[in-house]
């Protein structure tokens, strides 16, 4: 059982891949535990390989876990039951090349079993929500690739699910498109839904998910607020000081103006630069301390993995 | 079942818009019209060698086109990878693998009702309407198509258009020769390739089971019995295969 409260739940989630004639093992997943509740906007990043997209495809019933245990919604991911409420657009999806999107989009709400008159009335407004109802009777196969990934959302939403799931839902697309998929996340977590992505743009995941979470090697990294996991880690510090020019002080010097220097120093070194400007009888004029971005929180996991996988992240349990 | 249905009508509607259908059945169809040109480099019995002739190009085309369109029936999914979106939507395995099927039968249907309507045609109005035995001919050929589809779906479940028209191919020709290899199976000397000649023969299907183009072409009539067991035989066979294409199928993971 899992709790009622959560939209997606990972316990030990392991998938393993046998390749070649010796067939030989290489893990995609590697024991993740993960647990996203109801209502959040949740954005999972990590770098090409890391098991994103897995993970994913384990949570939505196209591949099975080698050990470990999925849940949607409540129930096990195993079960097609348990998809009825949700929605997923595919990375780099490809769809029927013969049908239109009013087409399209009517065998999709079929396979929900909604009643026509549902589907005429949600094919029209989902059209017109994802920017498409110029091209409702154009095959897909003339789409171009943002039209595609733009029927591709609509075909995630036309059961009006609890529970999306996107994986690369960015990808490709120019900056207008990128907006209309980033308004929509919005919407769809304003509605009370849950959205759960992934992405490279970082950007975007850190100005719209209530939680991150870091995949690496196939292990869950970090997990938390992005202000959380950004906060708690302060990259480095500037400092802008004023002492004698012939005074030797530790810090990457960043500008020279006279007897005013601008520093960036480890925060664990500050008080010892602060230490020596006072003791050269300067003046400290600022001290600014420069948050981590998440892709400098994600370089690191990246290299960290890369000497020591076993190593989970300090500070950051793998559990929210 | 609104779901298969949905599947199956989908897997129709893209046959159906697919030039390679469109050829096979224009081909077919003139080779129907084609049986006409028996008839005048045939010494008596020119209406027989007609009815023979168009019947054979009706069962060959149909035949083909199960093969061509059934092999890469479930790997086209894969391989376009519209499975993706299929497969996460609340639709069990077997939901799927009957839905492709039957979406396909549906397709052979209609083309063997063209074919068909064109051998009326012909024959109406060349020699009169055909006998009922060509209607009998027309059953048993669609049990067979439906057989030969259910194995050409389960080797798509699992391999590449080439392999799976292969093994398609194998199974196509040993089915027709299933008679043969237990005659001469039996007449062997050694014990073991009798065994392995009755295995084979009680594994794959025997399609000469469901030929009845001697009797359709002669204008004979078609014991009761014999139909009735072919159609018990052809259903239960299809439904095994199809057992088997959808456990197959169901351990199939989507990379």
């Amino acid at each position: 059982m899992t709790a009622p409260s959560l939209a997606i739940e990972t316990r030990s989630l392991q998938k393993i891949y046998y390749s070649g004639f010796w067939r030989r093992p290489f893990t995609g997943l590697d024991g993740l535990d993960l647990q996203v509740p109801r209502g959040e906007i949740f954005g999972f990043i990590g770098p090409n390989g890391a098991g994103k997209t897995t993970a994913i495809k384990c949570l939505v019933g196209l591949q099975s876990p080698t050990a470990g245990e999925a849940f949607l919604l409540g129930r096990s991911a195993q079960e097609a039951e348990a998809r009825r409420h949700l929605g997923y657009l595919p990375e780099r999806p490809y769809f029927y090349q013969h049908l239109t999107a009013v087409e399209f989009l009517d065998f999709y709400g079929q396979l929900f079993d909604l009643p026509r008159e549902v589907r005429r009335a949600r094919i029209g407004s989902l059209l017109e929500r994802v920017g498409l109802s110029g091209a409702a009777g154009t095959p897909l196969r003339q789409y171009s690739k943002g039209m595609l990934q733009r029927a591709g959302v609509a075909q995630a939403l036309i059961n009006e699910p609890d529970l999306v799931i996107l994986d690369e839902p960015m990808s490709g697309l120019d900056p207008l498109g990128r907006m209309l998929i980033r308004d929509l996340i919005l919407e769809l977590g304003a509605q009370g839904r849950t959205v759960f992505f992934s992405s490279h743009i970082l950007s975007d995941v850190q100005s719209i998910c209530h939680r991150v979470g870091l995949i690496v090697g196939g292990r869950l990294r970090a997990v938390g607020a992005v202000g959380d996991l950004l906060t708690a880690q302060v990259a480095h510090m500037d400092c802008t000081v004023r002492v004698p020019i012939d005074t030797v002080l530790e810090g990457d010097p960043i500008a020279t103006c006279g007897e005013e220097r601008i520093l960036r120093i480890a925060p664990e070194r500050l008080d010892g630069l602060l230490d020596a400007v006072r003791a050269a009888r300067g003046t400290i004029v600022q001290v600014q301390p420069n948050r981590r971005s998440l892709e400098d929180l994600l370089v690191e996991e990246i290299s960290r993995a890369g000497t020591d996988p076993q190593q989970p992240m300090e500070g950051q349990g793998a559990r929210p | 079942m609104n779901r298969v249905l949905a599947i199956a009508l989908n897997t129709h509607r893209e046959a159906i818009r697919d030039r390679v259908l469109y050829s096979l059945l224009f081909f077919g169809c003139i080779v129907l019209v084609a049986s006409l040109v028996t008839r005048e480099i045939t010494i008596g019995d020119e209406d027989k060698m007609v009815r023979g002739t168009a019947m054979g190009a009706i069962s060959a085309f149909s035949s083909v086109m199960a093969m061509f369109l059934g092999v890469s029936l479930v790997w086209k999914e894969l391989e376009r990878r519209t499975i993706y979106t299929l497969a996460s939507k609340p639709i069990p395995r077997w939901m799927f693998v009957l839905g492709k099927y039957f979406g396909l039968m549906m397709t052979l249907g209609v083309s063997l009702l063209i074919m068909a309507a064109l051998y009326v045609l012909i024959l109406g109005l060349g020699q009169g309407l055909p006998v009922v035995s060509f209607y009998f001919f027309l059953g048993m050929l669609f049990l067979e198509l439906m057989l030969l589809t259910a194995w050409a779906t389960l080797f798509s479940t699992y391999s590449g258009p080439t392999t799976a028209t292969a093994f398609t191919l194998a199974v196509f020709v040993i089915g027709h020769l299933a008679d043969d290899i237990w005659t001469f199976g039996q007449q062997a000397e050694g014990l073991a390739m009798r065994k392995v000649s009755a295995a084979l023969y009680w594994l794959l299907p025997n399609f000469e089971l469901f030929n009845i183009q001697p009797e359709a072409t002669h204008e004979l009539a078609v014991a009761l019995p014999r139909l009735a067991l072919a159609a018990g035989y052809g259903l239960s066979y299809t439904a095994a295969v199809l057992c088997v294409a959808v456990v197959v199928f169901s351990g199939r993971d989507f990379k």
